[in-house]
């Protein structure tokens, strides 16, 4: 029996350390710590809560459009405010710029060297290469020419020493499977993907004035539509707009989806491993008409449990028995004990760190071990994300959703249990952004048919100003990160911010154990998950890195000295 | 140095960090002093807060960045490390850069055929504390200083670029 540290897990945002306890080179037992320190309410508290946002997007560099969203609805929620139309349309097309280009960043630049062998593509036919990219898209850029020259590249920037991006991975492992040639394309699309991503996220600066951190208003959405007016979302931005997504769609259709696909069929025994609970929830977004009406979402809001996909249970954030949180193996210290759980409404956040001074071995995983609380929708475990937005989608019979699943399992010849599993994980993230890029494209349509309408309204005034507000509020704001469900909550008193709380997806996912010892996504998810060599346990990346974490929200507490720590003891 | 095809010299003064974390956000709160005083025509400021990927394509465009970010590194708070680095390893490793973006970012350069130069200016801090919007003293009493010699630096980079030409 060992346990192993990896510590910091790499190409993530934020800190994430694992440990497990690997036994005939399965795991067994896994715990999972992140070094995020919340204090948002410390920072909030006596603000204005239109200004909340500003603050709440800073949290991260990778979502920072969630958070601003989910903390504009927050404060409309509390207040009653509803947005115009053409608010809800461009906030939706904001949320789908963010969601498709952190798919597939994720995908080409955090996990795809999980399974793709940078090294080996250097051996690889450029001219084979070729053949393979040509016999699964009619993407544009396939000659055995263009494999060559990015070949080379690749090639003379590792002879310089430097493996740079590349540094991380345990190349040669015996765990990569693809042969040369797809390693060749993989790297060539991830080169693609980095152009191309920097594209898409132009929607961000056109409708929310700049990029990092793009501006949102409480009440609608900080930009004016005049087509003749230079400095307004006019015609020549919206068609703008509606070229970056056709080039998306070009993107995810001929490269993402065909790309997936072609790595899937070498690792279909990922099928098998890194399931994890079975409970999953979903908050949803995308309203087609508002916000309000949650039965409007084009990913429906619900709880699966058991895996019972023939059931949908009713979510509510404002109910007081179903979203709590836990502290009891987190470093926090709540008021009335550590083995009672509170709703975000009430929410604590008073730090008791009682971990070990570094450098030290273990964490004491029977006591506290983590910095991220540990919530619970109706006390069950919950896994977040793309795997969890698809099945309850599935599960509410949304028939797109359905056609898409079902078709991939046929042409990967696997039995629909296969979505529960690492390599299910990985495959609901492409097929969301499949359809979201359609989905995109519907609601940019109808923007454009909206303010040929003539409709140009982008906000709601009406409770604008503080007079208009009650003595007291509370509000939560509910959306969808990329890495799964994502919400704020709000407590106003005075006109000013009393309490706010976030609960973020990587809560859901990362945390530690509850009061009652039931594991969270992660931990649930490693168990059973092979590990060939300890010292290069990729196995145990593959499973992590499929539910893309993200953990900087509010923070990097860093080691001072940035160590890349990985030991191994054996007892 | 290579130039835009239009001929003229970028310079990208490229603040990062988190201002929800004190001193964590120097670099940002550099930037926006030196954004609040008129520039020269070829000198560009961006405050980056946590943004990787995002930032790729601002940086692409300038032809020198001079970085400014936050390094627990054990000198005194305040006291600025100028470096030239190439590659990512070349970076200081307390840097507080976040884990994917800014480092990746520069070796993607280097791949994706188009290299521009680097300067960073590396601000020792305390270890971090709890969420704070406020610097420390140390920091504060900084930033007019280290701005200052930021945009000096700007300032001579362009004119010996007019100077190649």
């Amino acid at each position: 029996m060992a346990r192993i540290v990896i510590d910091p897990i790499t190409r993530i945002e934020g800190h994430l350390r694992i440990e497990a306890i690997v036994e005939n080179g399965v795991v067994k037992e896994a715990y999972s710590s992140g070094t995020m320190v919340r204090g948002f309410e410390k920072i909030l508290k006596g603000r204005d809560p239109r200004d909340a946002w500003a603050f709440t997007e800073r949290a991260c560099g990778v979502c920072t459009t969630v958070h601003a969203l989910a903390s504009v609805r927050t404060v409309e929620d509390a207040l009653g405010i509803t947005v115009p139309k053409n608010a809800e349309l461009i906030r939706n097309l904001m949320f789908c710029t963010q969601l498709v280009q952190d798919h597939v960043i994720h995908f080409y630049h955090l996990h795809a060297l999980d399974w793709v062998d940078v090294v080996s593509a250097l051996k690889a036919d450029p001219k084979e290469t070729s053949r393979i990219a040509k016999s699964i898209s009619t993407w544009s850029r396939t000659s055995p020419k263009y494999f060559k020259a990015v070949q080379d590249r690749v090639k003379a920037f590792v002879q310089s020493g430097q493996l740079g991006i590349f540094a991380n991975g345990y190349w040669g492992h015996p765990a990569y499977k693809l042969p040369p040639e797809v390693n060749l394309l993989a790297v060539t699309h991830y080169l693609e993907a980095l152009e191309w991503q920097k594209e898409i996220v132009k929607i961000h600066a056109i409708f929310g004035g700049k990029n990092p951190h793009p501006n949102y208003l409480v009440g609608g959405v900080p930009c004016s539509i005049n087509l003749e007016e230079v400095n307004a979302i006019n015609t020549e931005r919206l068609n703008h707009v509606g070229s970056l997504i056709n080039e998306a769609i070009e993107v995810v259709e001929k490269m993402y989806i065909p790309d997936l696909l072609a790595i899937a069929s070498f690792y279909k025994d990922w099928a098998s491993y890194g399931g994890g609970l079975q409970n999953y929830l979903a908050y949803g977004d995308l309203p087609t008409r508002s916000y309000n009406e949650v039965d409007s979402f084009k990913f429906p809001r619900g709880a699966i449990l058991d895996r019972n996909l023939n059931e949908v249970h009713e979510v509510n954030g404002r109910d007081s028995e179903e979203i709590k949180e836990y502290v009891a193996h987190s470093w926090y210290a709540y008021a009335e004990g550590d083995d009672v759980a509170k709703h975000p409404w009430d929410g604590e956040t008073e730090f008791n760190f009682t971990g070990p001074k570094p450098p030290f071995d273990y964490l004491n995983t029977d006591g506290k071990y983590s910095w991220i609380k540990t919530p619970r929708w109706k006390d069950q475990a919950m896994e977040v994300g793309p795997l969890a937005r698809m099945l309850v989608a599935y599960a509410s019979g949304v028939d797109e959703v359905k056609e898409v699943v079902n078709d991939t399992l046929k042409r990967l010849n696997v039995p629909v249990t296969a979505l529960f599993s690492t390599l299910g994980r990985t495959a609901a993230r492409g097929l969301e952004t499949l359809l979201v890029v359609h989905w995109m494209k519907g609601f940019y349509d109808d923007l454009i048919a909206n303010i040929k309408s003539g409709d140009m309204r982008t906000f709601n005034n009406e409770k604008w100003h503080p007079d208009t507000w009650p003595q007291e509020a509370v509000g939560v704001g509910m959306t969808e990160a990329p890495r799964g469900a994502l919400a704020h909550w709000i407590r106003i008193k005075d006109r000013v911010i009393d309490n706010y709380q976030l609960v973020v997806p990587s809560t859901w996912n990362a945390s530690p154990r509850d009061a009652k010892g039931q594991r969270s996504s992660y931990e649930a998810a490693l168990i059973g998950t092979p590990v060939a060599d300890l010292d290069q346990p990729i196995e145990i990346l593959r499973t992590v890195h499929s539910f893309d974490p993200c953990i900087a929200c509010a923070v990097h507490l860093y080691d001072p000295d940035g160590n890349h720590i990985h030991q191994i003891t054996f007892n | 140095m290579h130039t835009q095809e239009n001929g003229k010299t970028t310079i990208l003064i490229l603040g990062i960090g988190n201002i929800l974390m004190g001193d964590e956000g120097v670099g940002c709160q550099v930037v926006q002093h030196i954004q609040s005083r008129p520039l020269p025509e070829g000198i560009e400021c961006l405050d980056g807060g946590t943004g990787g990927f995002h930032l790729l394509d601002a940086m692409q465009q300038a032809d020198h960045i001079l970085l400014v970010d936050a390094t627990v590194d054990g000198r005194p708070p305040g006291s600025v490390l100028k470096l030239r680095p190439q590659f990512s390893s070349d970076y200081p490793r307390t840097l507080t850069a976040h884990d994917i973006g800014l480092k990746d970012m520069l070796d993607a350069f280097h791949l994706l055929g188009r290299t521009p130069r680097v300067t960073l200016f590396a601000v020792s801090i305390k270890p971090l504390g709890e969420m704070s919007t406020e610097l420390s003293p140390e920091i504060s009493s900084q930033i007019s200083h280290i701005a200052e010699a930021v945009l000096k630096e700007a300032k001579t980079i362009l004119a010996e670029n007019h100077l190649e030409k």
